[in-house]
């Protein structure tokens, strides 16, 4: 438990008013991540995926239930506590529209420590290492309408990282890429979580980007069913094993 | 089914609506208000200084720029208007609707948002105009003659105008809406690409720039050596130093002020000067237009207020005395003895045939005050000064100082004073047979502060001893309200034109940044999910939003303070009390300022906390 980076207890999520149309998007999800885990959640479109990203980094609040981030319960904080919260504790790379296209990714990439108020001469020094980490030092001066999909992920990425949350949010951040870029936005990701502990926590409706993963949990209709461990297998093997188990948890 | 689903679209983005019809209705009743006076001859012929024919030509002038605005400022809401439905329109195409039928809709959409506001906006123009005038007339003192709230030719030129600028905006739409494909409806991202420039051609443009407006500011100062070629030359090289400064110097500047890692890696420092940046470029042309309007409303409200400043310096000019007391009774003497009184002397005199003497040991004992006009020129007015004969001006036959005695002291208001006001020597006028009579000449301290008092007292006299009447009404006093009234009219059209341009500019600078604001609301999101406080969010707004009011505000002050060296033909001192009219125009900017900084948090800004 205290090695837990998240710990999800009995949330519940409505969308609508008490006196409109609702709809529960999250019936009573828990489950936890441990620091320097590397976990999927995979499910379909509609499956309530990105809502339970939205209330883990508190970009939306829980009908009910609990989130606790680095031993915080992240459901209980209000206006710029939640801001900043996000700001220190969370990294997070989405689907498309990751960077701010008038800025340059050097400057992309610097926005999270001006944000936090970090010296300047001391920024220099950490968007240049974690450039260095993700192979983007040379398109650092480009602005994002220069760069490759798989370049502008790498940029998100290295925009997630470079204040070094206590965990990496992923939201389908291979959906747009070709399998090329995605196989390597995938494994830069498992490098970060094998060599530097990221801790990070995948959300995905495809197999092939779940199969990275260590431990993979299946939402389907707001509920958590069943869960796969890779336990160290070849990614190969785990990936058929998720393919097939896809088939029965449809079913 | 398509009718219904505009009409749902146009109820979710109620406020954004309610400020384009709202920006339209302001629009079309400045409009009008300025066409109640462009067109209504009767009154400007009867208010002016200029004759009726320069003053047609002035506002003639001033309408064709106010149509120019007026047309630049619909193009503005209109790409407001197109950017806020794009994507509803480009949705219901995917569901599958034909794009006649759209093309059809926007048209009607276009065109009866357009109609209703122009029809709103000249009845709130008519209402406004009748305020404005009672409002003016009141705070200013002004007086107005001919002057109608509801002006039929006023009417017809602004529905005619929107009308037409409607049915075309109405076509563009929708031809622009059919031949768009569909995807870029619905992501329409304007991507900002790198600006190449070179630090060496915006190091000469902003040389140049400057340069342009030193040449500009120096020929409106020298318009004594220049003649009629400063305003044209003044007029070219202002438009392109501006137009120059903006585009290089604050371009440099940012880029300046981003390469400054210390200044620029501090919060959302470098965010807000990258969008700068990419709007600087978009807006250059727009800015330079701005600061030149801002420039034209801003000294038309300083010049006009200037006018009524001079009202009470002109009038104190028009006349050494304050007040000529031909008849005293008690009433006369008791009023005269409340006025604060600076000087008083008296002239005794007999009449004999018609023809008013005085004698001339008496004059050169009190010699008379007059106005001395020093050397004005036609290039420049200069304050006159009360000066004082001395005793041997008036040994001479028809000297200047005896021409004056006589308008001063006639007792009689005929043609030609001098032939019946006559001046002898002491013995001659005691030998004259007819009975001693004696007027005053009375000089006060505050003309303006005692006028209604000396208003009284003139009229007890006309009352009291009406063969004074004539010379009564060439009275001081009489004249200082013929220039009230004229000046009065120029101060309402400074006001009136300087505020329809004011509107209109500033509105145009808001619908032109609300536009842009669709394609940001996607950065403020990213900002937002990266853990950007709230605060900080509306901070960067308010800055990036005041840096674009404030350059072409700043300019446009420049080019005023430097613009008013060429009133120094008209005026006396035109940048007396000039505070005033600054301080309202700045208040009224700052209005629009806060009003577009509101509405752009309303359409950028995330709500954080959801409330479930
Ligand atoms: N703001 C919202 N209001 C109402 N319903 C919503 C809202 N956001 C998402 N939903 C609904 O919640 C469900 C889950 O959505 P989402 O979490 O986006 O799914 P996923 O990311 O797995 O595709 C969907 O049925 C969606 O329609
Ligand atoms: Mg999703």
């Amino acid at each position: 438990m205290a090695n837990d980076v998240v710990t999800v207890n009995n949330l519940v999520k409505t969308y609508g008013k008490t006196n409109e149309k609702q709809y529960t998007a999250l019936k009573d999800v828990s489950f936890a991540v441990e620091n320097g885990e590397f976990v999927g959640i995979m499910g379909a479109s509609g499956s309530g995926k990105t809502t339970l990203l939205n209330i883990l980094s508190t970009l939306d609040k829980p009908t009910s239930g609990e989130v606790r981030i680095n031993n915080r319960d992240v459901t209980k904080l209000k206006g710029n506590q939640m801001a900043d919260f996000r700001s220190k504790q969370v990294g997070f790379i989405f689907q498309d529209f990751n960077l701010l296209e008038n800025l340059t990714a050097y400057e992309n990439i610097a926005l999270p420590l001006s944000l936090q108020n970090i010296a300047p001469r001391k920024i220099k020094p950490l968007v240049n290492q974690i450039a260095q980490r993700l192979s983007i030092e040379s398109v650092l001066d480009h602005y994002p309408t220069e760069l490759s999909g798989g370049q502008k992920q790498r940029v998100a990425a290295a925009r997630a990282l470079v204040h070094q949350p206590a965990i990496l949010f992923g939201d389908e951040p291979t959906g747009a890429l070709d399998s090329n870029s995605a196989r390597e936005l995938l494994e830069t990701m498992d490098s970060l979580n094998h060599e530097d502990q990221v801790s990070i926590l995948l959300v995905t409706h495809d197999p092939f980007s779940a199969s990275y993963c260590q431990r993979i949990l299946f939402i389907k209709d707001g509920k958590i069913g069943q869960e796969l461990k890779r336990n160290g297998r070849p990614r190969a093997e785990f990936y058929q094993e998720i393919l097939n188990s896809l088939g029965t948890f449809v079913d | 089914m398509l009718t219904k689903l505009a009409l749902t679209g146009i109820k979710s983005r109620l406020k954004d609506y309610i400020v384009l019809f709202s920006g339209l209705i302001v629009s079309a009743a400045t409009f009008y208000m300025f066409m109640t006076l462009a067109t209504n001859k009767n009154f400007l012929g009867n208010n002016s200084m200029l004759s009726a024919n320069n003053t047609m030509f002035i506002f003639g002038f001033g309408a064709v720029l106010l149509g120019i605005i007026t047309l630049v400022y619909l193009i503005y809401a209109n790409s407001f208007l197109m950017n806020m439905r794009q994507r509803d329109y480009g949705m219901f195409m995917m569901l599958g609707a034909k794009s006649r039928k759209i093309a059809q809709l926007i048209f009607v959409e276009t065109f009866s948002i357009g109609m209703i506001a122009t029809l709103v906006g000249s009845a709130i123009g008519v209402g406004l105009s009748q305020v404005v005038a009672k409002l003016l007339v009141r705070q200013l003192g002004l007086t107005l003659h001919n002057f109608n709230a509801f002006h039929l030719p006023a009417m017809l030129i602004t529905l005619i105008f929107f009308g037409v600028l409607f049915v075309l905006s109405a076509f563009w739409n929708s031809a622009k809406l059919v031949k768009t494909p569909v995807m870029k409806l619905l992501h329409q991202a304007s991507q900002p690409s790198r600006m190449q420039v070179k630090p060496v051609v915006l190091i000469l443009q902003a040389l140049l720039g400057l340069a342009l407006l030193a040449v500009g500011y120096w020929s409106m100062a020298s318009i004594k050596l220049l003649n009629l070629i400063a305003i044209p030359l003044a007029l070219v090289t202002i438009v392109l130093g501006s137009y120059f400064t903006f585009n290089a110097t604050f371009i440099w500047l940012i880029s300046l002020l981003k390469r400054n890692s210390k200044f620029a890696l501090k919060g959302l420092r470098n965010f807000t000067l990258s969008q700068l940046n990419f709007r600087i470029h978009d807006y250059t042309r727009m800015l330079a237009m701005i600061s030149i309007l801002f420039a034209l409303a801003l000294g038309a409200i300083t010049v006009g207020l200037g006018f009524q400043n001079e009202i009470s310096d002109l009038a104190a000019a028009t006349a050494p005395y304050d007040l000529i007391v031909y008849h005293q009774d008690q009433q006369v003497k008791t009023a005269v003895a409340q006025l604060d009184l600076k000087s008083k002397a008296v002239y005794h005199y007999k009449v004999v045939d018609g023809a008013t003497y005085y004698s001339v040991t008496e004059l050169q004992q009190q010699p008379l005050y007059y106005v001395d006009y020093g050397k004005s020129t036609g290039a420049e007015m200069v304050m006159p000064t009360i000066k004082r004969y001395a005793a041997q001006d008036y040994l001479k036959q028809g000297s200047a100082a005896r021409y004056d005695a006589a308008r001063w002291l006639a007792t009689k208001s005929e043609q030609s004073t001098e032939i019946n006001v006559k001046f002898v020597s002491a013995a001659k006028f005691a030998a004259l047979t007819a009975p001693t009579q004696h007027l005053q000449l009375i000089r006060v301290h505050d003309f303006l502060k005692d006028s209604k008092k000396i208003g009284q007292i003139e009229s007890a006299q006309a009352k009291a001893a009406p063969q004074f009447k004539s010379v009564l009404a060439n009275s001081k006093y009489v004249g200082y309200g013929v220039y009230k009234s004229l000046f009065s009219g120029m101060t309402f059209m400074g006001f009136f034109l300087g505020i329809s341009f004011l509107a209109m500019l500033a509105s145009c600078l808001m619908f032109k940044i609300l536009s842009g604001a669709y394609s940001d609301v996607r950065r403020y999101e990213m900002l937002n999910k990266m853990g950007t406080r709230r605060g900080t969010l509306k901070h960067s707004v308010a800055i990036e939003i005041g840096v674009l009011y404030a350059l072409p505000g700043v300019l446009g002050v420049c080019h005023v303070l430097f613009g008013l060296q060429l009133f120094k033909m008209l005026m006396i001192n035109p940048y007396q009390g000039i505070w005033l009219p600054f301080a309202i125009f700045i208040c009224l900017y700052i209005v629009y300022y806060l009003l577009t900084t509101w509405l752009y948090r309303g359409i950028v800004i995330p709500a954080t906390e959801i409330e479930k």
